[in-house]
C-alpha cells in the first residue's frame, strides 16, 4: 500500500492539526474502512428496518447471513489475496504494469467460479428456503469474495476521497435499496446488501481498469509456479481461519448458540460483543496504516536500495537500524493509540452499552474483546513488517500458531464456564503476537545476514 | 569417441586398452587409471588456442604414456562441446566447473566458528607472509599448515561449500574482513568477489578428494589448476610437475586492471595523480600471487617455455633450482610442404594469426596497415583467427579499418588451416601485448615467412636469438615496441622492400627452427621428464 502511504505523508506535511486529523482520518477509514464500515452499515440496516416495521427474526436472519458471508468469503479468499497482492508488486517490480489487469480478470473469474461453485454445493445441500432466498445468498457471496480481491487495489488509487466517497455511496445504496424493500423481508434486505456491494465491486473495478491499462483480456500468470508464491496462500488462509474459528466454535457449541436460518447458527452472547469491539480498532488501523505504509516502506526502501547500489556495510547497517526504529515506533505508537481506547472503552464501556440498549451482562466480554482486537492490531502490524521482510516461513509459523491456539484455549473457556469466554481468543492472539515480537527480532537481526548469504 | 566424453562429466576407464608406458613400474600402474593427470584450466579439450593445441601434441606424442585430462572451466555456459579428439592414450577425462552453485539451495545454516577461526588465522598468515619481499618457495605456510587447510576445505571438521556460502559464521567472517580491511565503499561488490574467489576452492578440494589413482599430476599453469595440483601433491604424495606457457599471475594481472566486471568507485574529484587500483581489484591480484605461490612451493620440476618467463617464476616465488625451460617445437615436415608451395618473389601480404582480441592488440595491426599501405597502396593485411571470443572487440576492430579507409587493404578471414595461410604470405606480424612462446612464429619460419614482433615473450629470442651460437644465425625479421605502429609499420617496409634482407630473414628463420624447435626435441625432453618425474615417486612418497 507504498501509494496510500505516501499520500498520507503528502498531507502530514501540510502541518496543521486539521490535516494530522484529516490524514489519520483517511488512513483510518482505508484500511479499516471496508471492515468497519460494513458493521456499521449492516447493523444501520438492522436497526432502520426494525424501524420501518420488519420483524425482529427476519433482520436477526439478515445479520446472521451477512455474517457467515463476511466470514465465508474470507476464508475463502485470504489466500488468494495475500498471493495476488504480491504477484502485482513483484510484475510492477518488474515493469510490467500491463499484464496486471488481465491477471485480476483473471483471479476474478476464477474467484466467482469457485465461490459459486463452492456456494451451490453449501446451499443446495444444507439450506432450505425460497430458490430467490437461495439465490440471494450466492449472489452475495461471489460479489464479496470477488470485492475483496479489487479491494487490493485501493492501494494504487491514490484518490482518498474518492475511495472514501465511493466506500461511502456503496453502503449508502445499500441502506436505501434494502429500507425501500424493507417489506419483502429477509430477502430484501439481502438484495439492498448485494447491490451496494456489487456497486462497490463495480466502481473499484472501473477505478483499476483506468489505472492499469491491459494488453489482453484475461491471463493467469498469478498461478505460475515461478511466479507466484503458494505459501502466501497457506498464509491467508490460515490467518482468515485463525481471526473466525473462535467464532465458529461458539456457534455450534449448541449450549452457547441457537439455529438462526438454515445450517446457520449464531452465539447471541458472543457475537455480540467482539463486533462491536471491532469498531474500536479503527484508530490502531490509521496508524498502522500511516506508520507502516508510510514510515516503514520508505525506511525499507532506503535499505535495500542501500544494499543493491553498493553502500558500505556500515551505511548498510545504519539503515537497518532506521528501519528497526522505524518499525518500533510504529508499534510502539499502534500499542499507545490502542491502549488509549482500551482504557475509553474500560471506562464508558457500560454507558456506552447502555446508551445502544445492549445488556449489560455483556459487558466482561466486550472488555475482554476490546483487548483482544487491539492486540490483533499489533499482531497485523508485526505480520505486515515480516511480509515487507518476505519472512514467508514466520508468517506461516504464526498463522499456524494463532490457529491452533486460538481453538485449544476456546475449546477450553468453554470448558472452564461463561465468565471466561472471550479470553480463549484474546490469550491466543496475545500469544501470537508476543510470539510475534521475538521472532520478528530474530528476522531483524539477522536481516544482513540473510540478505547476503541466502543467495545463490 | 569425443562424444561418449562429453556425455558423462566424470567418464572413467574410457580407454582401457590405451597402451602402458614404456618404463612404467607394471603393479604401480595397474591401479592407476592415468600415469599423469593433465590439469587443464580453462583451456583443451574445449577451448582452441596455443596452449590446448600443445596439450594435444603433447598427448599425440607422447603415446606410451597415459593421460588423465582434468579439465576445469569457470562455468558450464562458458564452455561448448569438445574442439579435440582425444587420442587413444588418453584413458580418463573429468570436467568440472568451479562457479556452479545450482545445486546448493540457499538455507540458513549457523556454521562452525571454530573452523572459520582457524581460517583466519591462516588468512592472517598468508597476508603475513605476502607483505614481507618474497624468497623462493615461501608462502608463509608450512606444509602442515597447508594440508590442514586444504583438508578442512569441504571436509570433516572443516567448512563445508554450504557453510561457505550460506552460513552465519561465513557472513560474521566476511563482514568482520570488510570492516577490518576493505578500503572501498561497496560491501556488496566485496562481498561477490570474496564468494566468487573463494567458492572454487571447495570444487577443487572435492576435484582432488575425488580424484582416480594416477602416479603424478601435471598443471599446465598456475591459477586454480597449479593450486590443484599443489592439493594433489600434498595430500597424495604424487609428484606435481607445472609447465607454464603465459605466465598465469601476470595474465590475471591484465586482465584484472581491464575488468569491467569490477566497479571503480574513484570519481573524477578524488583521482589522484597516481591512479591506485581498487581495494577489490588489489584482493584479486593479491589472491592470485598467493595461489601461484603455493603452487610454486609444491611444483617439481617448474618449467616454462623460454629463459625470460623461467626468471619470472623465480621472482615469483619459485625455487630456481627447480626451474627449467623446455621450449615449443613443432613438426617441421608439416610445414616443409608449405615452403615448396611458396611463390617467388615477396608477396605484399601481413599476416596476425591469432584470435582476434585485445591481447592480441590487432587494433596497433591495423594503424600499422594504414601507414603501410600509404607507402605501399598494393599492401594487404591478413587476420586470421577465431572471431568468437569477444564480440565487442571485433566489431571495434572492424569499425577501425573503415574509419582508416582500409577496406581494401585489410582482411577478416577468421579461422583458416594455417598451412595454407603461410605461403601466401610476405611477412608475419604479430602486435600482441602478451606472448610465451608463440607456436605461429615457428610455423612461419619453417614455411619461410620471417617475422615482425612486439617484444614480448620470447619473441625477441624467436627471431633474434639467444645463445652467440643461435644470435650468429642472423634475424630472422624484426622486433619491435608493443602498440607502436610507426616503427612496426617500418619495420615490415624494410623486409618487405629490400629482397636481399628479406631472404636472409627468412634463411635465419628456417635454420633457427631446424636447429632448436624441432618438436621432436620437446617431446624428447618431456618424456625424459616424466620418466625422472615418476621415478621420483617412490622417493615422494618415503617423505
Amino acid at each position: 500500500m507504498a501509494g496510500i502511504g505516501f499520500e498520507i505523508r503528502r498531507i502530514l506535511e501540510r502541518d496543521s492539526f486539521f490535516a494530522v486529523l484529516k490524514a489519520y482520518g483517511y488512513a483510518g477509514l482505508i484500511s479499516g474502512g471496508p471492515w468497519v464500515l460494513s458493521i456499521l452499515g449492516v447493523m444501520a440496516i438492522g436497526l432502520l428496518s426494525v424501524a420501518l416495521g420488519t420483524e425482529q427474526q427476519a433482520v436477526n436472519q439478515f445479520q446472521i447471513c451477512v455474517t457467515y458471508l463476511m466470514a465465508g468469503s474470507l476464508i475463502l479468499t485470504g489466500g488468494l489475496q495475500l498471493m495476488f497482492t504480491r504477484f502485482v508488486a513483484d510484475r510492477l517490480y518488474a515493469h510490467e504494469p500491463r499484464i496486471v489487469l488481465p491477471n485480476l480478470l483473471g483471479a476474478l473469474l476464477l474467484t466467482t467460479a469457485v465461490a459459486a461453485a463452492l456456494s451451490t454445493l453449501f446451499v443446495l445441500v444444507a439450506f432450505s428456503g425460497s430458490a430467490l432466498l437461495r439465490l440471494l445468498l450466492i449472489a452475495n457471496f461471489v460479489v464479496v469474495c470477488n470485492l475483496w480481491l479489487v479491494l487490493i487495489f485501493l492501494s494504487g488509487m491514490k484518490a482518498y476521497q474518492r475511495i472514501v466517497r465511493t466506500l461511502a455511496a456503496g453502503y449508502l445504496l445499500a441502506i436505501l435499496v434494502s429500507m425501500a424493500l424493507a417489506g419483502f423481508g429477509l430477502e430484501g434486505l439481502l438484495t439492498g446488501i448485494l447491490i451496494g456491494h456489487a456497486g462497490l465491486l463495480f466502481a473499484f473495478l472501473h477505478h483499476v481498469v483506468r489505472e492499469y491499462p491491459g494488453q489482453s483480456l484475461l491471463r493467469f500468470d498469478f498461478l505460475d509456479q515461478r511466479k507466484a508464491f503458494y505459501s502466501l496462500f497457506a498464509m491467508g488462509v490460515l490467518y482468515n481461519l485463525a481471526v473466525w474459528v473462535d467464532k465458529f466454535i461458539f456457534w455450534f457449541v449448541p449450549y452457547t448458540s441457537e439455529a438462526v436460518i438454515g445450517p446457520l447458527r449464531a452465539s447471541i452472547i458472543y457475537d455480540l460483543p467482539i463486533f462491536l469491539a471491532y469498531l474500536f480498532i479503527l484508530p490502531g488501523m490509521a496508524v498502522f496504516l500511516v506508520r507502516m505504509e508510510a514510515d516503514f516502506a520508505e525506511q525499507y526502501d532506503r535499505f535495500y536500495r542501500a544494499v543493491r547500489e553498493g553502500d558500505t556495510l556500515m551505511h548498510i547497517e545504519y539503515r537497518k537500524d532506521q528501519m528497526v526504529y522505524t518499525a518500533r515506533q510504529g508499534i510502539y505508537e499502534i500499542f499507545k493509540v490502542q491502549g488509549l481506547t482500551v482504557v475509553l472503552c474500560l471506562l464508558w464501556g457500560r454507558d456506552l452499552l447502555h446508551a445502544i440498549g445492549i445488556s449489560p451482562l455483556y459487558i466482561h466480554l466486550f472488555y475482554i474483546d476490546i483487548v483482544a482486537v487491539s492486540v490483533q492490531v499489533l499482531l497485523m502490524a508485526i505480520l505486515n513488517v515480516m511480509f515487507y521482510l518476505d519472512a514467508r516461513r514466520e508468517v506461516l509459523m504464526l498463522s499456524a500458531v494463532f490457529l491452533i491456539s486460538n481453538i485449544v484455549f476456546t475449546l477450553a473457556t468453554l470448558s472452564l464456564g461463561a465468565e471466561t469466554f472471550g479470553y480463549g481468543f484474546a490469550l491466543s492472539v496475545t500469544l501470537t503476537a508476543f510470539l510475534g515480537f521475538f521472532v520478528l527480532a530474530r528476522k531483524l537481526r539477522r536481516l544482513e545476514y540473510e540478505t547476503f548469504m541466502l543467495q545463490r | 569417441m569425443s562424444r561418449a566424453f562429453e556425455q558423462n562429466q566424470r567418464g572413467t576407464g574410457v580407454n582401457a586398452a590405451a597402451g602402458n608406458a614404456a618404463n612404467a613400474d607394471s603393479a604401480a600402474a595397474g591401479s592407476c587409471v592415468a600415469d599423469i593427470a593433465l590439469l587443464l584450466e580453462g583451456t583443451y579439450p574445449y577451448v582452441r588456442g596455443g596452449v590446448s593445441s600443445w596439450v594435444h601434441q603433447i598427448i599425440s606424442g607422447l603415446p606410451e604414456f597415459r593421460f588423465a585430462v582434468i579439465f576445469v572451466g569457470g562455468e558450464p555456459s562458458l564452455y561448448g562441446k569438445a574442439q579435440y579428439t582425444f587420442p587413444p592414450n588418453v584413458s580418463h577425462f573429468e570436467t568440472h566447473y568451479l562457479l556452479d552453485n545450482s545445486a546448493h539451495t540457499p538455507k540458513p545454516r549457523r556454521g562452525d566458528p571454530a573452523a572459520f577461526a582457524e581460517m583466519a588465522a591462516l588468512h592472517e598468515q598468508m597476508r603475513a607472509s605476502a607483505s614481507c619481499p618474497h624468497g623462493a618457495g615461501k608462502v608463509g605456510l608450512s606444509l602442515d599448515d597447508m594440508l590442514n587447510a586444504f583438508a578442512r576445505l569441504g571436509g570433516e571438521g572443516g567448512i563445508s561449500k554450504t557453510d561457505f556460502l550460506f552460513s552465519e559464521a561465513a557472513y560474521d567472517y566476511i563482514s568482520q574482513q570488510y570492516r577490518e580491511r576493505c578500503t572501498e565503499p561497496s560491501f556488496v561488490d566485496y562481498f561477490w568477489a570474496v564468494r566468487t574467489m573463494h567458492t572454487p576452492l571447495f570444487v577443487l578440494a572435492d576435484i582432488a578428494r575425488k580424484l582416480p589413482p594416477v602416479r603424478m599430476v601435471h598443471s599446465i599453469s598456475t591459477g586454480y589448476a597449479g593450486l590443484l595440483g599443489a592439493m594433489i601433491r600434498l595430500q597424495r604424495h604424487i609428484p606435481f610437475a607445472l609447465t607454464e606457457h603465459g605466465i598465469y599471475t601476470k595474465e590475471r594481472k591484465i586482465d584484472l586492471a581491464q575488468a569491467t566486471w569490477i566497479r571503480d568507485h574513484n570519481d573524477d574529484v578524488s583521482n589522484t595523480l597516481h591512479d591506485e587500483m581498487g581495494y577489490i581489484r588489489g584482493m584479486w591480484i593479491k589472491f592470485f600471487e598467493q595461489i601461484g605461490r603455493i603452487a610454486y612451493s609444491q611444483a617439481q620440476p617448474i618449467v616454462s617455455l623460454y629463459e625470460g618467463n623461467r626468471e619470472r617464476q623465480i621472482a615469483d616465488g619459485a625455487i630456481a633450482e627447480r626451474t627449467q625451460v623446455i621450449t615449443n617445437g613443432i613438426n617441421l615436415q608439416r610445414y616443409a610442404t608449405a615452403l615448396q608451395k611458396r611463390p617467388s618473389g615477396i608477396p605484399p601480404v601481413l599476416g596476425l594469426i591469432g584470435r582476434v582480441v585485445p591481447i592480441k592488440d590487432i587494433k596497433t595491426f591495423i594503424r600499422t596497415m594504414r601507414i603501410l599501405a600509404n607507402a605501399r597502396p598494393d599492401a594487404e593485411g591478413w587476420i586470421v583467427g577465431p572471431e568468437d571470443e569477444d564480440l565487442s572487440y571485433v566489431q571495434e576492430c572492424k569499425d577501425l579499418v573503415d574509419s582508416l579507409g582500409l577496406q581494401r587493404n585489410v582482411k577478416f578471414l577468421g579461422f583458416q588451416n594455417v598451412a595454407e595461410i603461410l605461403p601466401q604470405l610476405g611477412l608475419m606480424v604479430l602486435t600482441s601485448i602478451s606472448e610465451a612462446l608463440p607456436l605461429v612464429i615457428l610455423e612461419a619460419f619453417a614455411s619461410g615467412v620471417p617475422c615482425v614482433a612486439t617484444d614480448v615473450g620470447s619473441c625477441r629470442e624467436l627471431i633474434e636469438g639467444s645463445t652467440a651460437e643461435d644470435k650468429a644465425m642472423g634475424s630472422a625479421g624484426a622486433v619491435v615496441a608493443i602498440a607502436d605502429p610507426e616503427s612496426t609499420a617500418q619495420a615490415a617496409l624494410a623486409l618487405l622492400n629490400d629482397p636481399e634482407r628479406w631472404q636472409s630473414a627468412q634463411r635465419a628463420g628456417l635454420q633457427r627452427v631446424e636447429k632448436y624447435y624441432d618438436d621432436r626435441m620437446m617431446f624428447g625432453a618431456y618424456r625424459e621428464l616424466y620418466q625422472a618425474t615418476l621415478a621420483s615417486a617412490s622417493a615422494l612418497s618415503a617423505e
